[in-house]
């Protein structure tokens, strides 16, 4: 089978899969949301809905065309027609896909069944406007046509755009963005020469000092959010960043954190009424002491082990605290209520005093991280993130180095966990799910480990972005997910690595624990393997 | 090797991990001997009756993390990774089943008795649910292979994981955009029936044996048999052995490695998607979560098996769940309370054998 017919084809059955889920998820719906104020039509279309699909038929016909031989410098053995055969045979495939499934959609539909108590999304409304409001036949035989003519569309896009260059220029800045914000000048300078950091943060601090008079409760609140993961991720760069331990359990530092300083400050369920900077240093030393605690059994283990220990532990504290027979100690599902805050005059602080506060702990937290990484601490747990037996041989006492990350880490998370129970007056189990441990690993790592300007954008691309994105609120999970796949495949160092990290990314990395042996082995192999491919 | 070069280091006193160890074991002995002691002697609130029933219930879950638990430790064996959105898998097959019932229930095959299809030929349709259930998982595990892992062959071990958790993620999004959020109940066909079984009377009181509970235990143990065999026997065990021991030279005797990757991915997402049927049929409730908790409890069963070790994860497997259902019983504390137990019980056994409990074997079959 000729090259260019081969890519049309593949092209046209992945984009036809893609579309068919993304009209089980209710996306298509969403999309004709977004899109109808763009072509303001008076008939009773669902404008926004063809647009997308015609958008989604141009693509289509475009990434198969795109790969076909002509395009690829091989103008000899193959016309440019090819192209178009290639986006024709994708829009013919891809509306094929669609339309037979929207038929059988709208054949379902006539006859009288609601199919949303299978496929949630598919209400009646949905499928109507999947039809476009005709018949289920004529609906789909539309839907198809466009994706035909898109399909054509597309190919001929390709080519244009080959004939223009524009592929070139197109995948170049990608390449550009993709290179991301880390290898540009201005992230190397600022990498590079300090008194440019410095200013740098001094114009960040001010900023951040002024910005909160100007903004309303919510964007405190959010901001306030946001600087919270940034303490976490601070925290938890201490202990997978520096030393080299993944732990998927951070949220139960934070959550021995917030429970601590909830139960020694709130009315009930113990009565303590402490007063708050007691109860956060206390809630510090805590979280410091549970982390060392469960440092000693676990650091022994080899590095996915100590992962999924880590990972029960969370989730352990969380059934611990929601537990109805220690509900007079934790107070059960419903959390603590009232917990107390810092008092300025004689008033609890507001949303945006919170927000100073957040932000001066975050200064804080970054003092020591940068005091950390230069010190001898901070080279000690180098040495033994690179290479233990190295790092052994050389003096270093790694199980008392490892328990003092996880310690440093948890008394970080555990300031975290303070900040968010006083600030919210309240906390509960379900402040303290998973999925916090998840967020802020993958913030961290979205970001760039290491690097400290680094979980500042991840915090605000994972927390920030989807609270400008109300309208896909639904998806956010599904592509905060997709992102995280994305994010390992293409970039896995992060959007602004820090330049150690960079190096380290670029060659064969080493799993921890394991002899220098086998370790000269797998790197033998390993580069062979990748010689081979 | 680095615990013994350390314990070497220092002769003269016990290291601060063996005190702990040491510590930990006698507290975890006392503790355990006493509540043992008030439970079954001073108060003896349950009598042998209620035992069976903990007994049967730990068999059905176990059999079920057992089942799990392989597709971890086969993925881990080959990739050294772990495949976290392997619950999620096991969910899509759980839903696949599901609509398989729910579609054979629409189906009337006898209008006047309105005798249903999946009640008319119940072997045919709950064979029909597995089949569904398999290849619907099989797929969507060896899709993400192509998509998620096999990109990151030669990354760190903690890029991976990192896209194992995203791929996770986005799957349990996915099924409850696609499902809704709301719970949804198996329909089992009238001969496997939730709550029926046999009578077995104890101590003069009526133990129920589920039928659903002893069919889930008999296929899941079909299904274990099955894959030993499969590994053991075949060509394509083999090879999956051989790429499990090592890549390169598996790949120098002509074993096409990536294909053998693939079938792996393949076999445990088979083995999940049997595993979710069967979670359907027994426990009778499905949503996009119900993956997620089996998933841990069966990466911890192969954790306590010694991961990478097909016989360690089947046994690991079931001694989680007999643990969990007569843990909080023996321990005299709240039922909610099991996940706690079964994570102690991990944290207690990578604490005095870090390898798990059959552990050794792979270690010598490596060597």
């Amino acid at each position: 089978m000729p090259n260019y017919i081969r890519n049309g084809l593949r092209s046209g059955f992945v984009f036809g899969i893609v579309i068919i889920f993304l009209i089980l998820i209710g996306f298509t719906r969403v999309a004709n949301e977004l899109l109808a104020p763009l072509v303001k039509g008076t008939s009773q279309l669902p404008m926004g809905f063809i647009l997308f699909m015609a958008l989604l038929g141009l693509w289509a016909g475009a990434s198969a065309a795109k790969r076909s031989p002509v395009l690829m410098g091989m103008p000899d053995t193959y016309q440019k027609w090819n192209a178009i055969i290639s986006g024709l045979i994708a829009g013919i495939i891809g509306g094929a896909f669609v339309g037979l499934f929207i038929f059988v959609l709208g054949s379902i539909q006539t006859k009288g069944m609601d199919m949303r108590v299978y496929l949630a999304q598919l209400s009646p409304d949905a499928i109507k406007m999947l039809t476009l409001g005709r018949v289920a036949w004529a609906g789909a035989f539309s839907i198809w046509l466009i994706f035909v003519i898109t399909g054509i569309a597309g190919g001929l896009l390709a080519l244009f755009s080959d004939s223009f260059k524009l592929g070139e220029r197109m995948s170049s800045s990608w390449k550009n963005m993709s290179a991301g914000i880390g290898d540009s000048a201005i992230a190397k300078t600022v990498n590079q020469n300090a008194v440019v950091r410095y200013i740098l943060y001094g114009i960040f601090i001010i900023i951040l000092l002024i910005l909160p008079s100007f903004l309303g409760k919510y964007w405190n609140y959010t901001l306030g959010t946001i600087g919270i993961y940034i303490i976490m991720g601070l925290g938890i760069n201490i202990i997978i960043g520096m030393a080299g331990l993944l732990n998927l359990g951070y949220v139960a530092f934070f959550a021995v954190g917030a429970y601590t300083v909830g139960l020694l400050t709130a009315p009930a369920p113990q009565g303590l009424h402490w007063n708050f900077w007691i109860g956060l240093l206390v809630a510090m030393v805590m979280a410091a002491f549970v982390g060392w605690l469960l440092g000693i059994p676990v650091l022994r283990l080899r590095g996915d082990y100590l992962a999924i220990v880590t990972l029960g532990f969370g989730e352990m504290i969380r059934v611990l605290v929601r537990s109805k027979a220690l509900s007079s100690i934790f107070g059960g599902p419903q959390g603590v209520r009232d917990i107390a805050g810092p008092m300025i005059f004689g008033q609890r602080f507001t949303e945006r005093e919170y927000l100073y506060l957040i932000v001066a702990v975050i200064i804080f937290t970054v003092f020591i991280t940068i005091r950390l990484q230069n010190s001898h601490l901070g080279r000690a747990w180098g040495a033994m993130r690179e290479d233990q037996t190295v790092a052994q041989a050389m003096g270093i006492n790694i199980f008392r180095y490892k328990l003092l990350a996880f310690a440093l880490g948890a008394a970080i998370g555990g300031l975290a966990g303070v900040m968010f129970a006083s600030r919210n007056q309240y906390t509960g189990p379900e402040d303290h799910t998973l999925m916090v441990s998840v967020n802020v690993l993958a913030l961290v790592i979205v970001g760039g480990m290491g690097s400290i300007p680094g979980i500042i954008l991840g915090s605000f691309v994972l927390k920030g972005l989807p609270e400008l994105l109300r309208q896909i609120e639904d998806y956010r999970l599904l592509v905060f997910g997709g992102l995280l796949v994305v994010m390992m495949i293409v970039k896995p160092e992060g959007l602004w690595p820090s330049k150690r990290r960079q190096l380290e990314m670029s060659d064969v990395d080493l799993p921890p624990e394991t002899d220098a042996l086998q370790v000269l082995e797998e790197q033998s192999s390993d580069q062979k393997l990748r010689g081979e491919s | 090797m680095a615990e013994t070069s350390t314990s070497e280091g220092r002769k003269k006193s016990l290291s601060t991990y063996q005190i702990a160890q040491i510590i930990i074991g006698v507290l975890f002995i006392t503790y355990l001997t006493w509540r043992l002691y008030t439970v079954l002697i001073v108060e003896g609130v349950y009598g042998p009756d209620t035992w069976l029933r903990f007994a049967i219930t730990g068999l059905v879950i176990g059999g079920v993390y057992a089942v799990i638990a392989i597709g971890y430790t086969l993925v881990y064996g080959i990739l050294f990774m772990i495949n976290f959105a392997h619950g999620e898998i096991m969910m899509l097959g759980a839903f696949a089943g599901y609509f398989v019932f729910e579609a054979l229930n629409v189906v009337i095959i006898d209008p006047i008795n309105k005798v249903t299809f999946s009640n008319a030929y119940p072997v045919l349709a709950i064979i029909l649910a597995f089949l569904t259930g398999m290849i619907v998982s099989s797929v969507t595990a060896v899709t993400l292979e192509r998509i998620a892992y096999r990109p990151l062959r030669t990354a760190p071990r903690l890029v991976p994981l990192i896209s194992a958790v995203g791929a996770s993620i986005f799957l349990q999004n996915l099924a409850q955009l696609m499902f809704s959020p709301q719970q949804r109940t198996y329909i089992n066909p009238q001969a496997l029936e939730r709550g029926a079984g046999w009578t077995v009377i104890v101590n003069g009181n009526n133990v129920v044996i589920p039928y659903t509970g002893a069919f889930t235990f008999i296929v899941s143990i079909i299904l274990m048999v099955g894959l030993y065999l499969l590994v053991k026997r075949t060509r394509m065990g083999r090879a999956m052995r051989a790429v499990a021991e090592n890549k390169q030279t598996a790949a120098l005797m002509g074993i096409d490695v990536d294909g053998v990757i693939s079938q792996t991915f393949a076999i445990s997402g088979i083995l999940a998607g049997a595993a979710g049927v069967l979670w359907g049929i027994h426990n009778g409730v499905v949503n996009h979560y119900v993956g997620f908790i089996p998933g841990i409890k069966a990466f911890t069963a192969a954790v306590l098996g010694g991961i990478g070790n097909i016989p360690g994860a089947m046994v690991g497997g079931l001694f989680l769940g007999i643990i969990e259902s007569v843990g909080p019983a023996i321990l005299g504390i709240d039922f909610q309370l099991k996940d706690v137990i079964a994570f102690s019980i991990l944290i207690l056994v990578l604490i005095f054998r870090p390898s798990g409990i059959l552990g050794e074997v792979l270690s010598e079959e490596k060597v």
